[in-house]
C-alpha cells in the first residue's frame, strides 16, 4: 500500500521499454511542492517510444501497458485508475504540446528514498488553468499565494500555449495582481 | 471589536502559517499524512455502507 512502492512500478515500466518517459502530475505532484491534501489516486503523463500509433484513442494507446501490468499481476481497477500497489494509477498519455513540454521539463525528485519524475509546478499551474475546474483553480490560487512557481516561467509558458487569456480571466476574477503584466 | 463582525484576520494568518508549514514538510511525512486521510476516508465509507445495508434491513423487516 505503499506509494514508493508504486512509483517503483513505474521506474521499472521506464527500465522495461514499456513507457519511454513519465512524471507525476495532478494532486501528488500538487502535494509534493505545496501541503497535503486528500486524494485517492496518481495521475501519471507518460509518452511511447514507438508513436506510429499517436493517432489512436487513448485508450487503445494503453493496451501495451495494462498488458504488461496484468502479466505482473496488477489488472484490478479502482473507479478508473489501475490499482498498483493498492494506488490507483491513472495513466495520462501526452495530449498535447503543453503535455509534451511538460513532460519533457519534469524533474527528477528523491521522493522519501525512490527517485521519480515529477511535473514543474509552472506546468502544473498551466494545466490547471487549461482544465479549468473549481478544484484546478483553487490549485492555481494556492500556487500562487506560498510563491511556489518561477513567475518568469509560468508566464513564458502561458503565452507559448495560448493561455494568457484564461490566466488575465483568472487574475481578474480572484483579485490577484497579473505578475505576467510585468514579464516582457 | 468594534464593528458588528469580530476581526479574523490573526486566525486566517495562523491558517496561511500552518499551510507554509505543512508545505515544507519532507515528502515523506506528506505521503504518510494522505495516507492517514485516505484510510479514514475509507473507513468513514466502509461505516456509511455498514449503515445502509442495516437499514435496508430494517426496512426490509418493516415492510
Amino acid at each position: 500500500m505503499a506509494l514508493s512502492d508504486t512509483i517503483l512500478v513505474l521506474n521499472q515500466m521506464v527500465a522495461d521499454g514499456v513507457i519511454r518517459q513519465y512524471a507525476i502530475g495532478g494532486a501528488w505532484a500538487a502535494i509534493y511542492y505545496a501541503e497535503p491534501v486528500m486524494t485517492e489516486d496518481l495521475d501519471v503523463l507518460i509518452s511511447f517510444d514507438d508513436v506510429s500509433g499517436a493517432d489512436r484513442p487513448g485508450l487503445v494507446l494503453l493496451t501495451p501497458i495494462l498488458t504488461y501490468l496484468a502479466a505482473k499481476g496488477y489488472s484490478d481497477f479502482q473507479k478508473e485508475g489501475l490499482s498498483i500497489e493498492g494506488w490507483p494509477v491513472q495513466f495520462l498519455p501526452v495530449a498535447d504540446a503543453l503535455d509534451a513540454e511538460a513532460l519533457e521539463q519534469a524533474q527528477q525528485v528523491d521522493l522519501g528514498g525512490v527517485s521519480a519524475w515529477i511535473l514543474r509546478p509552472e506546468h502544473l499551474v498551466a494545466t490547471a488553468l487549461k482544465v479549468g475546474r473549481a478544484k484546478d483553480l483553487v490549485r492555481v490560487a494556492q500556487f500562487l499565494e506560498q510563491e511556489l512557481v518561477e513567475t518568469d516561467r509560468l508566464c513564458t509558458v502561458l503565452k507559448k500555449h495560448g493561455l494568457s487569456e484564461e490566466w488575465s480571466t483568472f487574475c481578474v476574477g480572484t483579485g490577484m495582481r497579473n505578475p505576467c503584466r510585468d514579464v516582457s | 471589536m468594534t464593528g458588528k463582525y469580530p476581526d479574523i484576520s490573526d486566525i486566517l494568518a495562523r491558517k496561511e502559517a500552518a499551510r507554509r508549514e505543512k508545505s515544507a514538510w519532507p515528502f515523506q511525512r506528506k505521503v504518510e499524512a494522505v495516507e492517514r486521510m485516505r484510510e479514514r476516508v475509507q473507513s468513514m465509507r466502509a461505516a456509511r455502507e455498514r449503515q445502509r445495508k442495516r437499514q435496508s434491513l430494517l426496512d426490509q423487516r418493516l415492510r
